[in-house]
C-alpha cells in the first residue's frame, strides 16, 4: 500500500515537471516571436532607392523559324579540286577558281556534308560547269562562310514566267522571254552566282544576274557561254522564244527581281 | 580550366588547325595577327552614330556588345540549322541561340538607327565539329560575360546598365552550363575579372570569325549568252 503511495506521487511529480517544461516553451515562443525592432543593416537596406527599369527590355528567346525552302551557298576561298567523292583520291570533276568572269566571287550551292576516313570535313556543292547539273566534293577549307536564302527561282519553259518563291511561297510571277529552239535555255538545278549593275548595255537593261547554267550549244560564248536573267530594251517581244539562252524580264520586272532575289537563291528550269 | 578563352582554345588546335589549312600561316604568325589586326578586322565594333537620348560613349557600348551578340546568335543558329550536334549538346543551339537572338533584337531596337550592321561570318567548320562547337561554345560565353563586366562600371545611364546587367548575368549561366557540359568549373574564381574591349576584339580577330561579305556585285557589262 505504502509503495502504491509513493508511486502516486512519483507520476504527479513527472506530470507536474512536464506542465511546467510545456509552460516555458510556449512563453519563449510567444517572447521570441513578437516583433522585434529592426537591425541597422535593414533598416539600411529599407532606405535605398529602387532600382531603374533597364533601358531595353529583353524579349522573350527568339526560336528559330521554320524555313522549308531556305538554302546555304558558300564562296571559294581559294582554288581548289571538286570531286567526284569526299576523298583527296577520288577523281576531279573540274578546278574550281576564286572568281567569276565578272570578278565576282565565286560562289557555289551547298547541298550537303561528309567526312572522308581521316575526319576531313567535305562540302558536297552544285558546280557551274558543263554538263548542267554536275555536283562534286570540296573540302570544307576551301571555302568561306556559308550565307543563307530563303528564296528559289522557278523558270517555267512551258508557261514562260519566272515564279520567285520566299518560303516556298510566290512572291514575284513575271512574263518572260527564254531561248529559241536553236539556243535552248538549259533545264536543270541552278544558283544566282553574281549581279551585275549600272554597266551601260540597254540590251541587258538595267539590271543582270549571272547563274551557274551554261548553254550547250554556245560553249565558245564569251565568258563561257553562262546564262543570265537580265532585263531588255525589246519588252514586246515578251513572252516569247527571244534569245540565245538567257532568261529575259521586262525593265521593271528584273528591277523588283533584283529587291527581292539575294546571290544564292537557287534556280530550277524546267 | 579556369579561365577559357578562344585564344587558348587555340593550344588545342580548335581554332588554329582552320586557320592554318585555310590561310597555311604558322601559329606564331597567326597569334601575331591576332593581336595586331583586331581592330583593323573589327571595325564593326565602332559605333557609327549617337543616339540623341543615349551618350556617345553608352551609344559605342551598345554597338560593341550588338556585335558579340551577332557573334554568337549566328555561331548557334548556323550550328542548330546544320544539326551537327547530338546527344547531350543537342539543346544548345537551340537554347541558347534564341536567347542570343533575343539580345540582337532587344539591342538594335535600343540602337535604332544607330546600330552596326550584321558582319558576316566564317566558322571555318567549328559549327559542324561537335568538340570544336562545345569548346567554342565555352569560350564564346566565357568572352561575352567577361566582356560585359568590364563594360558595365563605365555605362554612363544606370536604366541602361540595368539592362546590361540582366544580360550579363545570362551569359554568365550560360558559361556555367558550357563549362559543366565541358568538363570544366562552371565557376573556379571567387571573383571574376572583366575583359578590356582592346582584348576582346584582339580574342574575336584571331579566330577569324568575323570575315568580309564575298563580293557578289560587279558593274561589269555583262557577257552573259543574251
Amino acid at each position: 500500500m505504502a509503495k502504491g503511495v509513493a508511486g502516486q506521487r512519483a507520476i504527479i511529480r513527472a506530470l507536474a515537471v512536464g506542465a511546467a517544461a510545456i509552460a516555458a516553451a510556449v512563453i519563449a515562443v510567444l517572447v521570441w516571436s513578437r516583433p522585434s525592432s529592426p537591425s541597422p543593416v535593414v533598416e539600411e537596406a529599407q532606405a535605398l532607392p529602387a532600382s531603374p527599369r533597364p533601358a531595353l527590355s529583353v524579349p522573350r528567346p527568339v526560336r528559330l523559324r521554320e524555313s522549308p525552302g531556305a538554302a546555304y551557298w558558300a564562296s571559294v576561298r581559294r582554288d581548289v579540286s571538286a570531286r567526284e567523292l569526299a576523298s583527296l583520291r577520288a577523281p576531279t570533276v573540274t578546278r574550281l577558281v576564286r572568281t567569276t568572269p565578272e570578278e565576282t566571287a565565286n560562289i557555289v550551292l551547298v547541298l550537303g556534308r561528309a567526312r572522308d576516313e581521316s575526319g576531313r570535313l567535305w562540302v558536297h556543292v552544285r558546280l557551274p560547269v558543263l554538263p548542267n547539273g554536275r555536283t562534286g566534293w570540296v573540302p570544307r577549307s576551301a571555302l568561306g562562310g556559308y550565307g543563307l536564302v530563303h528564296t528559289h527561282l522557278v523558270i517555267d519553259l512551258e508557261r514562260l514566267t519566272a515564279t520567285l518563291l520566299r518560303d516556298e511561297r510566290p512572291i514575284l510571277r513575271a512574263p518572260i522571254g527564254v531561248g529559241k529552239p536553236a539556243w535552248p535555255t538549259p533545264e536543270g538545278e541552278f544558283y544566282i552566282r553574281n549581279r551585275l549593275s549600272r554597266y551601260s548595255s540597254p540590251f541587258y537593261g538595267p539590271l543582270a544576274f549571272g547563274t551557274s547554267a551554261r548553254s550547250s550549244v554556245l560553249t565558245d560564248w564569251p565568258g563561257g557561254g553562262f546564262v543570265g536573267i537580265h532585263g531588255t530594251n525589246a519588252p514586246e517581244l515578251l513572252p516569247g522564244r527571244v534569245s540565245h539562252g538567257c532568261v529575259r524580264l521586262r525593265n521593271e520586272d528584273i528591277l523588283e527581281l533584283g529587291r527581292l532575289m539575294p546571290v544564292g537563291t537557287p534556280v530550277t528550269i524546267r | 580550366m579556369s579561365d577559357l578563352t578562344l585564344g587558348e582554345l587555340d593550344r588545342d588546335g580548335a581554332i588554329r588547325e582552320a586557320v592554318e589549312q585555310v590561310s597555311g600561316e604558322t601559329r606564331t604568325a597567326f597569334l601575331g595577327r591576332a593581336a595586331v589586326g583586331g581592330a583593323a578586322l573589327l571595325g564593326a565594333l565602332a559605333a557609327p552614330g549617337r543616339s540623341e537620348a543615349t551618350a556617345a560613349s553608352d551609344v559605342a557600348i551598345l554597338n560593341y556588345a550588338l556585335t558579340l551578340e551577332y557573334l554568337q546568335a549566328a555561331f548557334y543558329t548556323e550550328t542548330e540549322r546544320f544539326g551537327a550536334v547530338g546527344g547531350e549538346l543537342k539543346r544548345v543551339p537551340p537554347q541558347l541561340g534564341a536567347v542570343e537572338r533575343a539580345h540582337v533584337e532587344a539591342i538594335k531596337a535600343a540602337l535604332g538607327r544607330a546600330a552596326v550592321k550584321r558582319p558576316a561570318f566564317d566558322f571555318q567548320g567549328v559549327t559542324e565539329d561537335q568538340s570544336k562547337f562545345l569548346r567554342t561554345a565555352v569560350a564564346f560565353e566565357d568572352l561575352g560575360a567577361a566582356a560585359y563586366k568590364a563594360q558595365a562600371p563605365r555605362i554612363k545611364s544606370s536604366a541602361l546598365l540595368a539592362a546590361a546587367v540582366s544580360i550579363h548575368s545570362v551569359e554568365a549561366r550560360h558559361a556555367a552550363w558550357m563549362r559543366y557540359l565541358a568538363g570544366a568549373t562552371p565557376a573556379a574564381n571567387a571573383f571574376d575579372q572583366g575583359k578590356p574591349e582592346s582584348e576582346v576584339r584582339a580574342i574575336v580577330a584571331s579566330t577569324h570569325f568575323i570575315v568580309r561579305h564575298p563580293k557578289s556585285t560587279a558593274s561589269k557589262r555583262p557577257k552573259y549568252t543574251g
